[in-house]
């Protein structure tokens, strides 16, 4: 039997290690490794019964191998990554799938290089099938920017039905970027199989992620064989095999037996990925291996660790010039801090008071980095930087002031989830400030959202857990980005109904928290009127008289939102009474979960409260039906919905409506509970109150 | 020419304030995010196959909401098109230097994967002068040589809204041998200045005045069709070594013509194929059907501009053997086979998309973006004389139907005697058209099970027959889910199917529904709003006085019953009354009425209209029109009372 990896409820599952030396024990029971012909489909690939199960898909991809292996070139390694996939096309949705990108990197005269591009379109005609081969020099190079090439082509003669096939290798300079295997698409996939051969010089970290069983999971040791090439002349000894000394070197070429692993892997019929409302990424989801270089162990010297642990990250960001390097003085800033000292003794009003000047001296442009672009006064004096060298620039300035701030290193929501067991840099995309406060509580700091108060993480920073870059080589350690904030709206609302039905009143908004966030950079898009003129929308027959905000651009202060409110009477029924759901157009109109089934857990960044308390006072002398108090809890106190009703007064009634969302991120397994919790909070609001005349 | 002055020996005498922030008047700051300096363009035709743009605009960003699209710079180029310089500056708000933009500082850019082009050389380069601080001021300056005279630049200095100008200028120096070509929109008066003709070239000359920022409103024709434009065009161009005249449509589509002449030769399998369609299938457009089939089922679309690509053909040969072509490439290949099925047919070409404007039709130049096949055929028997469209890019378009894409506009004929503008089909009410039938099994507690027929024909399938097609039934249900106004439901079954009709394309939706609280519960009382999927969308709210014209949708016609299944226990005790709506703007009747057994049946009909066709309406109408839309809002929303009946 295949194990299930699919673990519910712990989102850590999602990722596990793969160390080398556990693989034999945990492999599953050996399947039948699908092996396919190139040049020659299976007469099954064109009979309709296979793909019975496949109605729903535009196409199916019958086979995906890669494998990578090292070879040398000249005295350097060098990937060199295979690639043969075939694909069924279903429908006419899936023609995309024959036109194939591929993105080539190149630095210097280090490259990445496509070869032996090869393929086929295979249809069937008249129970005949007809072969038409690709035309390689019908593609096309883009130079999309200038590190990177792109090829692409496409196969001829797609038609439904058809199935194309193509192969080629690709051979990189770049031996620390192993590039991943992701098993899984936006399309079914029968067979996806991925090979590595590595020798014992390279200690990769591999990972793997997703929520599918593998299929396959071997490895083996074998021995490789590697051409060394040497050139003639004085050499310096470059290259990894070009030894300590430099001379006088004839050419020469030598075969170097070595030991290599074969590490092959597997998945079988994995379903298409399926993007779904409040995810970071689907990266974090698809099935996929990622491979790290952690060390190399070079014939003559010993291991060196390249990757190794978070310690050594540490120190190697401590010593780097686009990061330590950028957190010694900033003497540019020196006059403008000074005063800043003296007038904030509080270090938490410092701070405030320091990254309100690092936001008015750099603009975020929009790019996440962790280190710098270039030397921080050069984005200081172009007002202008990426999310590092805002961040740092703050960090540098804040620590100028006597705050002692540590850089805090992240994964934003869009470039996937941070996993604590592999050590690994390019996790990473962001880098933000934190400041250690009195009473062990840290002040967590970014300056690249003008709109945020002090201590309000962007909500694309929301993604769990960070990485503290200590100045010692022990002092990092992980530190939660799960805010304190939530997403916070509150509502007071003041209505009076008259004896037709009509309701005239007040109301008072106030937006805290993420929610606060949202708001103000709707109004900085909008302006208020075209604000007003969205809220209007949302309910055709109100009419807003007048309005007002107020501290919009008190940050640190929730926005309020002051507006008077007539709303017409609905229809009648007897005359004797009056129905009215006066909640209904204040409370959230669709459930913001539509879909009854989900794959992934919902991740909203921040906790969630939504308070409305409503007092209506009747026309003088009638009564009104109150409806039932009602609470509801979800499971594991994830949340709470409360509604009451009451009658404080003779005259009026009072409505509460409170809804609590604690966590940030439910598991997929709680989604069921979290789609009937907004059901029964909806209906709750909906409810008509039945007002009688005495 | 001058060459403008940066030179580091400015800096050592204490430089000029440039463009200060509070020089501008309050007027323009209203609504504004940013306030447009200077504007100005020069345009040199050098000669009929080249011209030179130089663009000077100084752009001053009043807040955040203006720093994306004013404080950066991005110009395109391609093998077609090329960027001389791009030179920057940004100044603070008092108008001193903080930054001159660096050659290094200049990002660019391939824009291959935008829009799913495979081939295309176009390109940009782009600079960010963006500000921390508002108010800042940025200054930029660019020349591009162009070698594509089909087009000569536009110039509309108030593209957006909430952008005030302070003034623009255009200037146009011609050789006096190519005349230039241009229609003025919406200029106010002294914007044109008399041409100054030397014995060699005439320079023309246009400006604007200061303009306040404008705000787009709702129902509204584009911004494009309203603000000020001076739109240009050869009288004759050379494109390499095709040289053309715009003198008139039939010179236009002649030049085109030319370009594709002898690009339609067919394999002769392919050709003897088709020829053998004339006598298996003797009626033209039963014929012209097989054709198209034939193309749907055995080709496909794959975008391709690269230089003179963009306006000619790929050979019909190359989709012959390699099944893919783009829109020219594969409406010429169509026009091959339905020659070669002794069916004569003309490539068009047409300004394609729901928003695209149609084409200015006294001022021929190169308004399109895509090409169609017009079939005509002639009368026979009793059968009278017609003509038969094709989108030769869809491999799933209904025969014949052009949709909300092509439909409705001018197209132009490319023929042997050169180009003819004609009218693609007109799509009214009727092939606009949602019928809808419902049954609604309502419980004791609100909640109720339903099952909804959706029929939808013509411009309303458009895109649901793209569902159909495209998309599988997972992502359907997601999409058909997306569009419900309800609160919670769950879609327990739904299926989409063709349902044409003779003369356009139609889908079925058929779709099984549980809803929860879909009534409201009241005390011992029930309230239900029949028209539980239909209510037309809400108007957006105006605030303030209409100012822009009144800019209708397309004519639809919108028919819903909704059968109301009462739960035991409860009789009717209210009915919405019936409403009945005759104005310009539309035709409406609802009415509730309680059948034999019991069964209340929903009845609801909305045809939209458009008093003047297509032309925009003044502004004052818009009152008017707010209040029929008020009235069918609040039909629309009417509610059943439903009570009790055990006590």
């Amino acid at each position: 039997m295949i194990t299930k990896l699919r673990l519910a409820g712990s989102l850590a599952a999602l990722t596990f290690l793969l160390p080398g030396r556990l693989l034999a024990q945990e492999a599953p029971a050996p399947v039948k490794v699908v092996k396919i012909k190139f040049g020659q489909p299976e007469p099954a690939d064109f009979d309709a019964k296979s793909f019975v199960a496949d109605s729903a898909a535009s196409g199916v991809v019958l086979y995906d191998y890669g494998s990578t292996r090292f070879r040398l070139k000249g005295t350097n390694f060098q990937l060199e990554s295979d690639r043969v996939t075939r694909i069924k096309i279903l429908k006419k949705a899936g023609y995309d799938l024959a036109t194939i990108e591929i993105p080539l990197y190149h630095r210097g005269s280090d490259e990445e290089k496509l070869v032996g591009l090869r393929g086929f379109t295979y249809n069937e005609v008249g129970g005949k099938v007809e072969k038409v081969k690709l035309e390689t020099d019908k593609g096309f190079t883009e130079e999309r920017t200038s590190n990177i090439r792109v090829r692409k082509f496409t196969l001829p003669n797609v038609r439904e039905g058809a199935v194309i096939e193509y192969a080629y290798t690709v051979t990189s300079d770049f031996y620390f970027n192993f590039q991943d295997w992701t098993f899984q698409r936006e399309v079914p996939t029968r067979w996806s199989e991925f090979q590595a051969t590595i020798p014992e010089y390279f200690d990769y970290k591999m990972l793997m992620q997703g929520y599918e069983p593998l299929a396959l999971q071997t490895s083996e040791s074998q021995q490789a064989q590697y051409n060394l090439h040497t050139e003639g002349g004085f050499t310096g000894g470059s290259g990894l095999f070009g030894g300590g000394g430099s001379g006088r070197v004839a050419a020469s070429n030598e075969v170097i037996t070595a030991q290599a692993t074969n590490y092959h892997w597997a998945m079988q019929n994995v379903p298409a990925l399926r993007d779904e409302p409040y995810m970071t990424t689907t990266r974090d989801y698809v099935a996929r291996i990622n491979f790290e270089l952690a060390g190399t162990r070079m014939p003559g010297s010993g291991y060196r660790n390249v990757a190794g642990n978070w310690d050594k990250i540490n120190s190697e960001l401590q010593n780097s010039d686009e990061f330590g390097g950028q957190l010694g003085r900033v003497a540019f800033l020196d006059a403008a801090l000074k005063p800043l000292v003296t007038q904030y003794p509080d270090p938490a009003a410092r701070a405030a008071a320091v990254r309100e000047l690092v936001i008015k001296s750099v603009k975020y442009d929009g790019t996440n980095r962790y280190s710098a672009s270039g030397p921080l006064k050069k984005s200081y004096e172009l007002h202008r930087g990426t999310s590092a060298d805002v961040n740092l620039l703050l960090i540098a300035a804040l620590r100028q002031a006597g705050l002692p701030a540590q850089p805090v290193i992240l994964s934003t929501r869009a470039h996937g989830r941070v996993n604590e067991t592999f050590p690994l840099l390019e996790q990473f995309n962001y880098v933000i400030g934190l400041l250690p406060l009195e009473g062990g509580k840290d002040l967590l700091l970014d300056a690249t959202e003008p709109l945020l108060p002090c201590g309000l993480l962007p909500q694309r920073c929301l993604n769990q857990t960070g990485r503290l870059v200590g100045s010692k080589e022990q002092a990092g350690r992980w530190v939660s980005l799960t805010p304190a904030q939530r997403h916070n709206h509150y509502q007071e609302i003041k209505l009076k109904l008259d004896e037709q039905g009509n309701l005239v009143g007040k109301v008072h908004e106030e937006h805290g928290g993420y929610s606060a966030a949202s708001v103000r950079e709707k109004l900085q898009q909008l302006g208020e009127k075209k604000y007003v003129t969205e809220l209007a929308n949302r309910h055709p027959s109100w009419e807003f008289p007048a309005y007002t905000f107020s501290d919009v651009a008190e940050l640190s202060k929730p926005l309020a939102f002051n507006y008077d409110v007539r709303q017409p009477a609905g229809t009648s029924g007897a005359t004797s009474e009056l129905y009215v759901s006066p909640l209904a157009g204040f409370g959230q109109r669709q459930n913001p979960f539509q879909h009854a089934e989900r794959t992934f857990p919902v991740d909203f960044g921040a906790a969630n409260k939504d308070i409305i308390v409503l007092t209506l006072t009747l026309p003088q002398g009638y009564t009104a039906e109150l409806p039932k108090a009602a609470s509801i809890s979800l499971p594991d106190q994830g949340g709470r919905y409360i509604y009451a009703a009451s009658s404080p007064a003779p005259g009026t009634v009072q409505l509460v409506s409170r809804l609590t969302l604690d966590k940030p991120v439910y598991g997929a397994e709680e989604y069921a509970s979290l789609r009937e919790f907004y059901r029964l909070a909806l209906a709750k609001q909906a409810e008509a109150l039945v007002i009688k005349k005495p | 020419m001058l060459l403008p002055i940066f030179s580091s020996l400015v800096l050592l005498a204490p430089p000029a304030p440039k463009y200060p922030a509070d020089a501008i008047a309050p007027a323009l700051r209203e609504n504004a995010h940013a306030v447009v300096r200077a504007y100005d363009k020069t345009v040199v035709v050098k000669s009929a196959s080249q011209l030179v743009e130089t663009v000077h605009r100084v752009v001053t960003v009043l807040d955040e909401a203006g720093s994306d699209d004013y404080g950066q710079l991005m110009v395109d180029y391609s093998s077609l098109r090329h960027i001389s310089y791009m030179r920057g500056a940004v100044y603070d708000a008092q108008g001193q230097l903080l930054h001159q933009l660096r050659p290094a500082e200049i990002h660019d850019q391939g824009l291959g994967d935008a829009g799913g082009s495979f081939m295309r050389d176009l390109r940009m380069r782009y600079a960010d002068l963006r500000q921390p601080t508002t108010p800042y001021t940025v200054e930029f300056d660019y020349e591009i040589v162009s070698e594509n005279t089909l087009f000569y630049p536009d110039w509309r200095p108030q593209a957006d809204e909430n952008l005030a100008i302070e003034g623009a200028t255009l200037q146009v120096t011609t050789p006096t041998a190519l005349p230039l070509r241009f229609e003025e929109q919406h200029l106010p008066a002294g914007a044109a200045s008399a041409p100054v003709a030397t014995a060699t070239q005439t320079t023309y000359r246009w400006q604007l005045p200061a303009a306040p920022a404008v705000e787009e409103e709702p129902l509204a024709p584009s911004l494009a069709e309203q603000q000020p434009d001076v739109h240009l065009a050869p009288a004759t161009f050379e494109v390499q070594g095709h040289a053309g005249s715009l003198a008139s449509w039939q010179s236009l589509g002649q030049w085109v013509y030319q370009l594709g002449q002898g690009r339609d030769a067919l394999p002769p399998a392919l050709t003897a194929r088709m020829a053998q369609l004339l006598t298996t299938t003797p009626d033209p457009r039963e014929r012209a059907r097989k054709v198209y089939e034939f193309l749907q089922g055995s080709t496909r679309y794959i975008s391709v501009q690269l230089g003179l690509g963009g306006w000619q053909t790929a050979p019909a040969t190359s989709v012959a053997t390699g099944g893919y072509g783009d829109c020219k490439a594969l409406s010429n290949y169509t026009c091959a086979l339905l020659k070669a099925a002794g069916l004569p047919a003309y490539v068009a070409l047409v300004g394609a998309g729901a928003e695209h404007p149609d084409v200015r039709v006294n001022f021929p130049s190169s308004q399109f973006n895509h090409a169609i096949l017009c079939l005509p055929l002639a009368a026979h028997g009793t059968v009278a004389a017609d003509t038969v469209w094709l989108e030769c890019t869809s491999q799933t378009e209904a025969f014949g139907y052009m949709g909300s894409f092509t439909g409705n506009r001018h197209a132009l004929l490319l023929t042997p005697e050169g180009g003819r503008l004609v009218a693609t089909p007109r799509y009214g009410a009727q092939a606009n058209s949602q019928l809808r039938r419902t049954d609604l099994w309502l419980d004791a507690s609100g909640g109720a099970k339903a099952t909804v027929r959706t029929r939808r024909l013509g411009l309303a399938q458009d895109d649901y027959a793209q569902l159909l097609q495209e998309a599988d039934p997972v992502a359907q249900k997601k999409y058909v889910g997306n569009h419900l106004r309800l609160g919670h439901f769950t879609i327990t079954s739904l299926r989409l199917a063709a349902a044409p009709t003779s003369t356009l394309p139609g889908v079925v939706e058929t779709m099984g529904l549980e809803l929860a609280s879909v009534g409201t519960v009241a005390g011992r009382r029930l309230l239900l709003t029949p028209n539980l999927l239909g209510r037309l969308g809400t108007l957006p709210a105006q605030v303030g006085p209409r100012l822009t014209p009144l800019a209708l949708p397309t004519p639809g016609l919108y028919q819903d019953t909704v059968r109301l299944h009462v739960p035991t226990g409860f009789r009717v005790e209210n009915l919405p009354l019936p409403t009945q709506l005759t104005t310009a703007y539309g035709v409406y009747s609802s009415a509730c009425t309680t059948l034999p057994d019991g069964t209340l049946q929903y009845v609801r009909q909305l045809e939209t209209r458009r008093p003047a066709g297509g032309a925009p309406l003044p502004a004052a109408r818009y009152a008017e029109y707010q209040e029929f839309r008020r009235k069918v809002s609040h039909a629309d929303n009417a509610q059943v009372v439903l009570v009790k009946t055990d006590a």
